[in-house]
């Protein structure tokens, strides 16, 4: 299982202390998942070698529109093993879905972001993966988090219904912010997940990493065709 | 009041619970409590925190790592530790909060999950984005005094 996390510049933690509380959690790896505009560790390849976890280099593409998020996802889509697009705007949630070159949409639901079945069924198509995003079911209280736990809520029975590929994240901006994979399926359960979906979820950003790592690789070329190294 | 026959009293489960927050952190068990008992009945209603009737029973907390004891009726540990999960702060001081293992007794519950008093924190100036620095440092994780407050960091970073 994987979290993906925020590190320093984009928090508190920097990526080794980050890595190190992802293995002390029982974590598998992390993804590396700051803002686009925050800026990035340069570390992760030494840090990678060092520490008991994967790490791997994402990026959250944030924007003010769609265009501006096409720019980005192109010019980050050959550089970082993950993209994921910084959600919570009807606009980009729409863009996200319909971009295949997006691997993840994050927290659709945030601000004044919607989901519908329509975006639902692209983002099968596409196969961008919707995040759940369990950061303000930890992290707030009141009626912040009903209306969030609603959007969940809503956003579960939209992904259920066209079976599109899902994450899981608690988006952990500092080391203290982490919670164990065993805690966030309790927490999926209170809140009406299943625990395989909420273990699914986490173990699907390992899944996308080894995906694209693979595609990155120089023997790819498209789905089905590889080039022979012998 | 004569205590309960044996078949009647509550059947009760302990959460080993890991605590680390930054090392200026001051938490007390009452604080600790407190905090258990609105991260339950905020996320689970009245109902449910009365079902899981969680008390802090064990607590030690000492620059910036602890643990605690968390006693919780038997069957009612999975809402528990998604309370747990969801405490994110005790008096504005934020914690990472981790149950390491759960035990049918409270000596079963230390002698497996917790370890004696955690070796003491090392405090020394340290060299972090080309600045010194005060740092208390143990077992390899490093937090680090800026001027926006304490960095996480470890011996990789320093």
């Amino acid at each position: 299982m994987y979290e993906a996390v925020h590190v320093r510049p984009d928090g508190p933690s920097t990526l080794a202390r980050q890595a190190r509380t992802a293995a002390d959690y029982g974590y598998d790896g992390i993804v590396v998942r700051n803002h686009g505009d925050e800026g990035s560790p340069d570390d992760i390849e030494t840090v990678k070698e060092r520490v008991d976890v994967d790490v791997v280099d994402g990026i959250e593409v944030r924007a003010d529109d769609p265009s501006q998020a096409s720019g980005l996802v192109g010019n980050y889509r050959s550089k970082r093993t993950v993209v994921v697009v910084h959600g919570g705007d009807r606009a980009i949630n729409r863009f996200a879905v319909e971009t295949p070159a997006v691997d993840v949409l994050a927290h659709p639901m945030a601000g004044d972001g919607d989901f519908n079945h329509v975006l639902a069924n692209a983002a099968a198509d596409n196969g961008v993966r919707v995040e759940f995003a369990l950061h303000p079911v930890v992290h707030d209280s009141g009626g912040s988090r009903v209306r969030r736990l609603r959007g969940l809520r809503k956003l579960r029975e939209l992904v259920d219904d066209a079976d599109a590929p899902y994450v899981v994240s608690a988006d952990p901006q500092s080391h203290l912010a982490f919670r164990a994979p065993r805690e966030l399926a309790a927490l999926g359960e209170t809140i009406g997940f299943d625990a395989t979906d909420v273990h699914t979820g986490l173990a699907e950003w390992g899944r996308l990493a080894a995906r694209n790592r693979d595609r990155l690789g120089d023997s790819y070329v498209e789905p089905g065709v590889r080039l022979d190294e012998s | 009041m004569k205590h309960l026959p044996k078949h009647l009293q509550p059947r009760w489960r302990y959460l080993a619970v890991a605590i680390e927050t930054w090392p200026d952190a001051d938490l007390d068990r009452r604080g600790l409590q407190r905090a258990v008992w609105y991260a339950t009945r905020n996320l689970l209603g009245d109902t449910d925190s009365a079902a899981a009737d969680m008390t802090v029973l064990r607590f030690n907390h000492d620059d910036g790592l602890g643990h605690a004891i968390v006693r919780v009726r038997r069957g009612h540990t999975g809402p528990a530790r998604a309370a747990l999960a969801c405490l994110d702060s005790v008096d504005d001081t934020p914690v990472g909060i981790r149950v390491i293992g759960t035990s049918g007794t409270v000596c079963a519950c230390e002698e497996k999950y917790i370890r004696g008093p955690a070796k003491g924190p090392e405090r020394r100036q340290v060299v972090f984005e080309n600045r010194d620095r005060d740092a208390v440092a143990r077992d390899g994780r490093v937090d680090v005094r800026t001027d926006d407050g304490f960095v996480g960091a470890t011996d990789l970073d320093i």
